[in-house]
């Protein structure tokens, strides 16, 4: 650790520049928009704000990084965090105006390229500040990483989703008529997936929670069944890989929690899923009878810094940059994304993982607790303007309430987004 | 609809008769406390009593007691010796000065145009009163039975005197309106409603325990050592959840059939047979508004169908063997607390500082589940999501919505819409049924360290959180 190199000195003068400027919030339904009506003009105007977008939003960050105290930055994982967000700066600040669709193609090999290389970044971060908890006081870096990992989601959403608008408009079925492009041939608009089935989520979390903890646990052990009541016809425009990992996440508590629990115990209880659909929202319940959450845990609950086991989770989250690597190869072969070109294969597209940083995390083993699972899917919940919440009934179980905004219906959600971003 | 709202009316006043009700059955026995001529005489005293100023500021300079339910089990089980019963009243006669001149402190911060109010000043002169009639006890602790008898009265009288004060208060700031806001408005209630908590339990805990000894009536009736008994004062030791849920249960549903002519059923789960060491007033009191809100809803959703179902959790017993009673004072709680803002001498964890001061040698844990957690799940249909801000405010009921009482105006349902409808509510009303449920019920669950959360999940029904704290070791 102290052979660790301080980071390099840089001139202020260029990030000072891109500080000034403000980020310009785009909500769900803009993103939408543009996918469904897609012209050559259109996708060549998402290009340029994307251009600019991306390096005000990590310019932002940078500046918040440089005022942590410099004992923080100098720490390894910090200063590898840092120094993948100035590359990332400096590489895309330098893009110049894209005019025609072959700078516009260019410009995604870059932004895929950026992509990639950040994969590392949340569990490098995590590590980063469990190492620096008391360096600088917890809710202060609770506070920080809520703002970094919001923003990273949203430069995330804006650059994956123009990936995917390129790759509509480059598709062999999308031309001559652009406005016949509408959700009854694909549901998808670019990575906005238009009618998410909050039954069909769940069932498909449950169903890859249910087979890892087989995998953790053995076979014949027997995994709580997970039943689902209410408003089973629930749909929504929402980010699919987002819904996933958030429920997939409290499902693998849950399942983890009941299995653990009543070992030898058959059957385990079940847990019950409800799914309630009003008219501005959509509330995802699960119950499950876990034993709940113990008092002395609560406080430090929705902590990435806090709570009593950071040493087990630093060595867990040791192992994760390493499995990025792996599920990544095995989840989604090299082919399909090198081979995004012009003609791109659109026959994998509905098991493209939107963000592969997520999936991941999504696809680790239920006995590698990074305890960051909770504050992570609060921050991707209140990205689209909606909530995590959860209440223990010690000794008994505990009740995960994910509420969601539906977006497509709602005008304010850019209002609502823009105070988000300016946080 | 002329129908419906009378009905609405005999339901709301059938409710408010409960408060009175359970409060008086639990806290006085069999055995009707004395109301002395004097109190009569003494409960609205028009001008100010013989308190100096100096007095009060210095006791208000005094930090409040935090009131744990271990002190107020500290005495030992009834009936008490005389010494301990002397100990009792010593300890109020210690605790009390203090928290009513912390009372008599913040009504004097208040602008002089509102206490100039009558129904504020007559608040602030009963204060001053109970303050003048402590003070004597004071100086000089009690050793005589005759001495105990008196201070015992002059509880009596405190209680009595001040069991009006929230009606009174609410009427006082609705007349002051233009010159205080809603929100200092609302500040000062919550503090002054919790405080009022714990200055009731203290008088009428050794009330109580006066009685429950016995040390004065006939001397030809011995008193008798109640083994069974679990109660010490108005706490019991051996509070069964399940009982009080079912005794609720059985009240709420007589009015919900009287005025719906349907019931929904009520299902208990969990760890039924859970007992801990709580108030049962306070319990009753809550479990009966979380009832009446879950009856009301799933009646009126057309769900009555679909039974209420209660969970009662208890922390598991390993927990608490591992420590003394570490589990309660973890810094992070403390902290938790003074987040909330709750007053400290209120909001009172279960600490151990009493125990540790106190003579209570740590016993092995007879009832080991000090913290029960209980669910109300309603299929009710939820809480629309534009009166879900205002569910803790005073003034609020989803039922006085399209009552006449109202102004009719739905967009004024704020604190002055509520502090309306308290005031109306008149001298010798108790406060339930008048929008207070939720609130109130919420500062009794704070008091010793619970809570109550609310989740609503709009278009299918409520899950409600009670969590309560009792107290590990009782002597």
């Amino acid at each position: 650790m102290c052979s660790e190199p301080s980071p390099p000195w840089r001139p202020a003068s260029a990030l000072d520049e891109w500080v000034q400027r403000e980020a310009r919030p785009i909500s769900l339904r803009q993103l939408t928009f543009f996918g469904r009506t897609l012209t050559e003009n259109r996708l060549l105007s998402v290009a340029n704000y994307v251009r600019t977008e991306l390096p005000t939003r990590i310019a932002h960050r940078l500046r918040d990084m440089q005022t942590l105290p410099y004992v923080v930055v100098t720490n390894p994982n910090m200063l590898h965090v840092y120094e993948q967000y100035n590359k990332a700066f400096e590489k895309l600040r330098r893009v110049p105006e894209i005019r025609t669709i072959a700078d516009n193609d260019r410009y995604c090999d870059v932004i895929h390229q950026t992509l990639e290389e950040h994969l590392t970044v949340i569990p490098r971060l995590a590590m980063g500040m469990l190492e620096c908890h008391d360096l600088m006081g917890a809710d202060r870096i609770d506070k920080f990483m809520n703002t970094l990992l919001r923003s990273r989601i949203s430069r995330r959403v804006i650059a994956e989703q123009h990936l995917a608008l390129t790759e509509t408009f480059n598709s062999p079925w999308k031309h001559p008529d652009a406005h016949t492009n509408t959700e009854s041939q694909n549901d998808f608009v670019g990575e906005v997936f238009l009618r998410c089935n909050a039954k069909e989520v769940v069932e498909r979390c449950g169903k890859m929670a249910t087979e890892l903890a087989k995998q953790a646990y053995g076979e014949d052990l027997p995994v709580p069944e997970i039943r689902i009541q209410g408003h089973l016809g629930a749909t929504f425009p929402y980010i699919l890989g987002h819904l996933e990992y958030i429920v997939g996440e409290l499902l693998r508590n849950s399942i983890q929690a009941v299995t653990e629990r009543r070992r030898n115990h058959s059957p385990p209880p079940p847990i019950d899923v409800l799914i309630c659909e009003a008219p501005q929202h959509v509330i995802i319940r699960i119950s499950d009878q876990g034993g709940g959450i113990s008092r002395d845990v609560l406080p430090s609950l929705w902590s990435f810094a806090k709570g009593a086991h950071s040493q087990t989770r630093l060595q867990n989250l040791h192992k994760v940059p390493k499995m990025a690597a792996t599920m990544q190869e095995l989840k989604v072969p090299d082919s399909e994304r090198c081979d995004r070109d012009k003609n791109g294969n659109f026959k994998t597209r509905g098991k493209r993982q939107p963000d592969k940083s997520l999936s991941s995390l999504t696809s680790r083993s239920p006995t590698l607790r990074l305890g960051m699972g909770l504050p992570m899917s609060r921050v991707y919940a209140e990205y689209w303007a909606g909530s995590l919440e959860v209440h223990s009934l010690e000794g008994y179980g505990v009740d995960a309430f994910l509420q969601i905004s539906k977006l497509g219906n709602k005008n304010e959600q850019l209002t609502t987004r823009a105070s988000m971003d300016a946080v | 609809m002329f129908l419906r709202q009378v009905l609405r009316a005999t339901s709301r006043k059938e409710f408010s008769r409960l408060g009175t009700r359970v409060g008086r059955r639990r806290l006085f026995g069999s055995v009707p406390p004395p109301i002395s001529p004097a109190t009569q005489r003494w409960a609205y005293p028009s001008s100010a009593a013989n308190v100096g100023h100096d007095e009060v500021s210095k006791l208000a300079s005094q930090s409040l007691h935090p009131l744990s339910l271990s002190d107020l089990v500290k005495h030992g089980r009834p009936p008490l010796s005389a010494g301990s019963l002397f100990d009792s009243a010593n300890f109020s006669s210690r605790l009390l000065p203090v928290r009513l001149a912390h009372r008599i402190q913040a009504l004097r911060n208040l602008p002089f145009i509102v206490v100039s109010n009558p129904h504020i000043s007559r608040i602030y002169n009963n204060y001053l009163h109970s303050l003048s009639t402590l003070l004597p006890y004071a100086e000089r602790p009690i050793k005589t039975l005759e001495e105990e008898i008196r201070f015992t009265e002059i509880m009596a009288d405190l209680v009595g005197t001040h069991s009006n004060t929230i009606p009174i208060l609410a009427r006082g700031f609705l007349e002051c309106r233009k010159y205080i806001s809603p929100s200092e408005v609302k500040r000062f209630l919550d503090e002054h409603l919790r405080a009022r908590i714990g200055t009731r339990l203290i008088a009428e805990q050794h009330i109580a325990l006066h009685y429950s000894s016995r040390l004065h009536g006939d001397p030809n009736v011995l008193p008798q050592k109640d083994e069974s008994s679990s109660y010490i004062g108005v706490i019991d030791t051996a509070l069964r959840p399940e009982k009080i849920i079912r005794n609720c249960e059985s009240f709420v549903s007589e009015i919900c059939e009287l005025k719906y002519g349907v019931r929904p059923s009520l299902v208990i789960n969990g760890e039924v047979d859970t007992t801990f060491t709580h108030v049962p007033v306070h319990m009753e009191y809550i479990i009966t508004e979380l009832l009446k809100n879950a009856f009301r809803a799933t009646v009126e959703h057309g769900n009555e169908r679909e039974p209420v179902e209660v969970t009662i959790a208890a922390a598991p017993a390993e927990l608490l063997g591992k420590g003394n009673n570490q589990v309660w004072t973890t810094t992070d709680e403390n902290s938790m607390h003074r987040e909330l803002g709750v007053d400290a001498g209120s909001a009172a964890t279960a600490s151990s500082s009493s125990a540790s001061a106190g003579n209570i040698q740590p016993l092995p844990l007879d009832h080991s589940t000090p913290c029960v957690t209980i669910r109300i799940r309603d299929r009710g249909g939820g809480i629309p999501p534009e009166t879900l801000p205002n569910i803790w405010s005073y003034s609020f009921t989803t039922v006085s919505e399209d009552e006449p009482q109202g102004s009719g105006n739905p967009a004024n349902s704020g604190t002055v819409g509520a502090l309306q409808t308290i005031s109306n509510a008149g001298p010798g009303s108790s406060l339930a049924g008048l929008g207070y449920g939720l609130p109130l019920g919420r500062a009794y669950a704070e008091y010793f360290g619970g809570g109550i959360a609310l989740q609503s999940l709009w278009g299918w029904g409520t899950d409600v959180y009670l969590s309560l704290r009792g107290v590990g070791r009782i002597p």
